[in-house]
Parts: structure tokens; C-alpha cells; sequence
């Protein structure tokens, strides 16, 4: 009789590790699809002052990523590729085409509240770390991402909240390795485009800087389009600048 | 009483030797060795303030702990002019700090640069004077580069290149610009040749939108001990989102570490001197007992107690003076010409670099007040050792005393 509660227990375990794997999964489906286009909007709020950036941004699975930035027109042509979680940036002013070394993945990117590692590493909430429900409330689950052992990732832990009717998330926390709360992602505004369901509406706000927050606003979103190869090059990057 | 202490100390010949000998030498190290102590943290420390840390340093409150654009001075002139009206500021300059990417043709570097008026540096800090190659900065210097020479290894660039750095300017919106690498400097902390650069402000401000901000002003004072009372001064007279912050809390891994240090030393010092206490109270005590029937014989003929211990006291005086009257003057003036010839200890500045020590000169502290403490506890140390044996001998009857064998 033991044995059988033991067994039963280890398999309601096992089969719930599952189901949270099963749901990042389809989260992160639903971000990337088989690849993505979007235009977005990015709000900075900080001293005081909010300032207002548009970029184009073209992906292809977890690996490869293209971003292009329309306006201010100061920054204009700023273009950013992700490969294999390495980033390039190239900068029409200088004309130059830099590599971002991994010291700076920790750093603002373009003054927002997002790291250069967010932009790389979206990809490792599947890969890198190791899922579990925390509870449930109606169709809402929460799940606790811990880092697997031999990940390279930053976060001591993440918290999500998971909409299971559309599969997305309304909110995600940030721990550091002390167990903080660094910064919290709040996702609204869900969209369904084609057999994709996404939050159009992003804001992070980091702990630390309670006046200060990033917003994402997604105005333009195509799905599994025919996104050409020469996006994701490293001459794309002064290509596509213009 | 006095004289005979004198016949005393001319007679026991070995116990007055030993005596005198034992207090010539703790005296001599005393001073010399709080002297070395003193003289090698105070060169740890004008080393340190003379790279790049000011005496004292401005901030706007959260930027030490927090950081970022947002605690930034953000109206330098106004702080500038308190500091005009403050006794013992001797000059000031306001830095502009900043973290971004340096990248060469051949590789890229996080890097700190700072926006620095060149000229109001020179006498603030080692920066000028610390070039290897090259040229220091100017007003006029444009989009010149000075950078720490472990850094331009890093980059592997040479004089004359372009630089490219991409950052955040002060309104957090994106800066990049060509620099073009002027000079380099070496000022022997790793850290700091490693990750620093500086470019002239009147062009970097520009580019940050920087024009009278300030990530800190820094600042030098013409007497360092005056610190805490121009610091207390400063933090009076400045707007209350300010702080204005000393070396010591500035520099606090150094200050531990002389802390500790001075700690270390003391103890060692401590050890030695119950040693020498007692040595010299050991000696003081055998000859106080081969003497008890001398000591019973006076006693018999009217001493009383009270000029035993007169005695006893006068012989330890007149020792203990003519030692110190010796090992004083010699030690301080040993001390003196340290102080103004530092002895050179080859690699301590290898060892220290982290501290920011530049040099390996370890000049002795002359000091009139420490050289009067030490010889005052060499004096007390002297007569606590003579306690026990005056005990000892006033503890007989006068007769007992001279039947004592």
C-alpha cells in the first residue's frame, strides 16, 4: 500500500512537471511562432521624462533576431542582430558594426529597462531552466522557473503567471540569486493573430527605480511570413540600416 | 637618597647595564617602528588620494549605492560656488562618469570613461602625470582619448586610432561617437589602468547632454587632517539631495586595512613590551633580593619604607632617564630624515596595488606628539616594573631583613 501511495505520488509529480513544461512551451510558441515580424513602440520612462523609440524587429525561431530602429531620428538606423546568443550592433554614426562582449550583456539596452541579455536569451525560459506549478486559480497557473543547473542565465528565479486559455502571461518576476525581486514584466492586451495569441502591451518595471518603467507596444504582428535569410547575417546590419 | 641611588646604580653594574640597555632599545623601536607604521599608511593614503579619489567627494544621495543617470549633480555651478566660500578647499573639479563600449578595429572593452577638465586635474590627480605615451588632454583636445594602458591592450590600439564608443548619454537616450586615442597613462592599480579612460568635457558633455552635471565633484584640501571639519563644513552648506562624503568612507577598504594593520602592529608591539617589562622587572627583582640585608640594615638605622621606595624609585628614574635621553633624539631624528628620505622598498607597490599605491617609497611619519606618547610609556612601562620589587623588599622587618640569607 506504501509502494502504491509512493508511486502515485511520484507520478503526480512527475506528470505536473510536465504539464508546466508543456505550458512554457506553448507560451514561448505563442511569442515566436514558427518566426515573427513586428513593429513596436517602446516608451522610456525615466527622470522624469518619457521618451518614445519605434523599432522593426524580425525573428526566426529562438536563435535568430533582427532589430531596426525607425525613430527618434537621431537613432535612426541603429541595427542590432541576435546570433546564437551573441549580439552585434551597428551605429550609422560612427559606422561602425560592434560587437557586444558578454560584460555589457548586463547592461540597459538603448536606455530602456531591458538588458542586451533579454534581447539574446528570450529563447531560455524553455532551455534553461526547470519549471513547476506553484497554484493555480481558475484558468491562471503559476509556475516558478529555477535555473538548471549548468544554464548560463542571470536570474536566481522567475515567477510567471500563465493564462491558459491563451496561453500567455499576464505577469512575470524577477528574482535575483538572493531571492529579490529585481523587476516585474506586466503582459495586458491579449491579441490573437492567426493561431497565435499574444500580449500587445508590455511593461517592465524594474524595483530598484520605481519611477522609472519601459513600455511595449506591439502595433504591427505577422506571423510565419517568409522572412528572408539575409536578416539574419552580419551584413544585414549596415544593409538594413538605411 | 639621591646619591646613594646613584652609588647604587654604579655598583650593581649587570643589573643597571641590562636595565638601561633594555629601555635604550624598546625606546629606539618604539619610536621608530610607530613611526614606520605611521609614515607607510600615510603613503598608502597620499598615494591613493593622489591617483584619482578626492580628500573629499560630492555626490548626489543614492549615486554611491544605486547609481545611474539619475543621481547625477545636476546644477555643478551652484555646488561650485559654496565650495568657493569654504576655508581649506584647496581645488575642486567635477567629473563626468560614465560605463559604455570601447571598441577598436581589432576588439571592444567595457570601459569607464570619465568627461574631465584637463587642466583643473593636474594637482587633483596622478592622471597627467602618469602619461606613457602620447598626450595629456587639454581643453581644446577635442575627441581625444587618454586611456589606462591595460585597457589599450585590451583594445589592442595604438596612439593615433579611432576608437568607437557606444553608451548611454545623461538623459539615458543612446550615444556613440569616434574618439581618437591620444595618450595613455599607467598609474600601477590594475583596476583602474584596466577600465578608465578620460576625455575632455567641454566636447564629452556635448555628447552626453552633460553641460553642468556631474556624477561627483572632487576635491582637494590643503591639510588632509582638517577632513572631518570641512567635510561637517561642506555637508551644512549644500543642498540636502547632495552628500559630501571624506576619504575615509570613500576609501573604507583601505582605511580597514590600515586599521587592521595598525591593530597588528600594536599587538606585536604589546608582546615585545611585557617581554622587556618582564626582563627589566626580573632583573630589578634579583637585585632587589641579593640586597634585602643591605635594604634591612638601612631600615635598622632610620630608613623608613617610604624611602626605600624613594630609592628604589631614583634608581629606576636615573636609568630609565639616561636611556631615553639617549634613544630619543637619535630615534627621532632617524625618524626626521626618513620622513624626508623615504627608504625604497622594492615591489610593495606591486603588493598594494589594489590600495592604489603607486610607489615604492616608504617614508617614516615624524611626529613630535607620537615620539612624546611612546617615550611617556616607555617611562610608565619602567616604573610599573620597579612595583613589585619595591613590595617585596618593604614586605621584611628591618631585623628579619638583615638575618635574610
Amino acid at each position: 500500500m506504501k509502494k502504491l501511495l509512493l508511486f502515485i505520488l511520484v507520478l503526480s509529480t512527475l506528470l505536473r512537471a510536465d504539464e508546466a513544461q508543456d505550458i512554457m512551451k506553448k507560451v514561448d510558441n505563442n511569442m515566436r511562432g514558427q518566426n515573427v515580424y513586428m513593429q513596436i513602440t517602446m516608451r522610456i520612462t525615466s527622470m522624469g521624462h518619457t521618451r518614445t523609440m519605434k523599432m522593426k524587429t524580425w525573428a526566426q525561431g529562438t536563435k535568430k533576431s533582427f532589430v531596426k530602429t525607425i525613430y527618434p531620428p537621431k537613432d535612426k538606423g541603429i541595427t542590432f542582430l541576435s546570433l546564437d546568443n551573441q549580439m552585434w550592433q551597428y551605429v550609422p554614426k560612427i559606422e561602425r558594426t560592434i560587437k557586444i562582449p558578454t560584460s555589457m550583456m548586463l547592461q540597459n539596452w538603448m536606455g530602456s529597462d531591458f538588458t542586451n541579455d533579454d534581447m539574446v536569451k528570450q529563447s531560455s525560459i524553455v532551455d534553461d531552466y526547470d519549471p513547476r506549478i506553484l497554484k493555480r486559480e481558475g484558468s491562471v497557473v503559476t509556475i516558478e522557473l529555477t535555473p538548471k543547473e549548468d544554464a548560463a542565465v542571470v536570474w536566481g528565479k522567475i515567477v510567471t503567471n500563465i493564462d491558459t486559455t491563451t496561453y500567455t502571461s499576464n505577469k512575470d518576476l524577477f528574482y535575483d540569486e538572493d531571492g529579490e525581486v529585481v523587476r516585474t514584466f506586466f503582459y495586458s492586451e491579449v491579441k490573437q493573430f492567426g493561431k497565435y495569441y499574444t500580449p500587445t502591451h508590455w511593461k517592465v518595471q524594474p524595483v530598484d527605480k520605481p519611477n522609472n518603467s519601459t513600455e511595449i507596444i506591439l502595433e504591427d504582428v505577422k506571423y510565419d511570413t517568409k522572412i528572408s535569410e539575409q536578416y539574419f547575417r552580419k551584413s544585414a546590419l549596415k544593409r538594413f540600416s538605411r | 637618597m639621591f646619591s646613594l641611588a646613584l652609588k647604587n646604580i654604579l655598583f650593581y653594574k649587570g643589573r643597571s647595564i641590562t636595565t638601561f640597555v633594555l629601555t635604550f632599545v624598546s625606546t629606539l623601536l618604539f619610536i621608530l617602528y610607530v613611526a614606520l607604521m605611521d609614515g607607510s599608511h600615510g603613503s598608502m593614503l597620499q598615494n591613493a588620494l593622489k591617483v584619482y579619489t578626492g580628500s573629499i567627494e560630492i555626490y548626489k544621495k543614492g549615486y554611491r549605492d544605486i547609481g545611474g543617470n539619475e543621481y547625477f549633480i545636476t546644477d555643478v555651478a551652484k555646488v561650485e560656488k559654496v565650495l568657493d566660500k569654504i576655508d581649506g578647499v584647496e581645488k575642486y573639479t567635477s567629473r563626468y562618469e560614465t560605463y559604455g563600449l570601447l571598441s577598436s578595429s581589432e576588439n571592444s572593452a567595457a570601459a569607464m570613461v570619465v568627461g574631465i577638465n584637463p587642466e583643473k586635474e593636474i594637482g587633483m590627480s596622478e592622471l597627467s602625470s602618469t602619461l606613457v605615451e602620447g598626450t595629456y588632454l587639454s581643453r581644446d583636445s577635442g575627441n581625444c582619448l587618454y586611456a589606462g594602458v591595460d585597457l589599450v591592450k585590451k583594445l589592442r590600439a595604438k596612439i593615433g586610432d579611432e576608437v568607437s564608443f557606444v553608451g548611454g548619454a545623461s538623459d539615458n537616450s543612446f550615444a556613440a561617437d569616434l574618439f581618437k586615442l591620444c595618450g595613455t597613462f599607467k598609474t600601477g592599480s590594475f583596476e583602474f589602468d584596466a577600465s578608465a579612460s578620460f576625455i575632455t568635457r567641454s566636447y564629452f558633455d556635448e555628447l552626453m547632454y552633460a553641460q553642468n552635471k556631474a556624477s561627483y565633484i572632487t576635491l582637494k584640501l590643503t591639510d588632509l587632517d582638517e577632513v572631518d571639519t570641512i567635510n561637517k563644513e561642506i555637508e551644512t552648506k549644500i543642498d540636502s539631495s547632495l552628500e559630501s562624503v571624506s576619504w575615509k568612507v570613500l576609501m573604507h577598504a583601505m582605511v580597514e586595512a590600515m586599521q587592521v594593520d595598525s591593530i597588528f602592529g600594536y599587538i606585536s608591539l604589546v608582546l615585545f613590551f611585557v617581554v622587556i617589562f618582564f626582563v627589566i622587572m626580573i632583573f630589578g627583582f634579583i637585585n632587589v633580593s641579593s640586597r634585602v640585608r643591605e635594604f634591612g640594615t638601612l631600615r635598622c638605622i632610620g630608613l623608613s619604607r617610604g624611602k626605600i621606595r624613594l630609592l628604589l624609585f631614583y634608581e629606576i628614574l636615573i636609568l630609565s632617564t639616561a636611556a631615553i635621553i639617549l634613544a630619543t633624539p637619535l630615534g627621532a631624528y632617524i625618524a626626521y630624515y626618513y620622513s624626508i628620505h623615504p627608504f625604497v622598498i622594492e615591489g610593495m607597490s606591486e603588493t598594494y596595488k589594489q590600495y592604489g599605491v603607486v610607489s615604492d617609497q616608504v617614508p617614516l611619519s615624524f611626529d613630535l606628539f607620537t615620539i612624546s606618547w611612546n617615550v611617556i610609556l616607555i617611562y610608565l612601562l619602567n616604573f610599573l616594573s620597579v612595583i613589585y620589587p619595591i613590595m617585596y623588599i618593604n614586605s621584611f622587618r628591618p631585623i628579619e631583613a638583615t638575618h635574610h640569607v
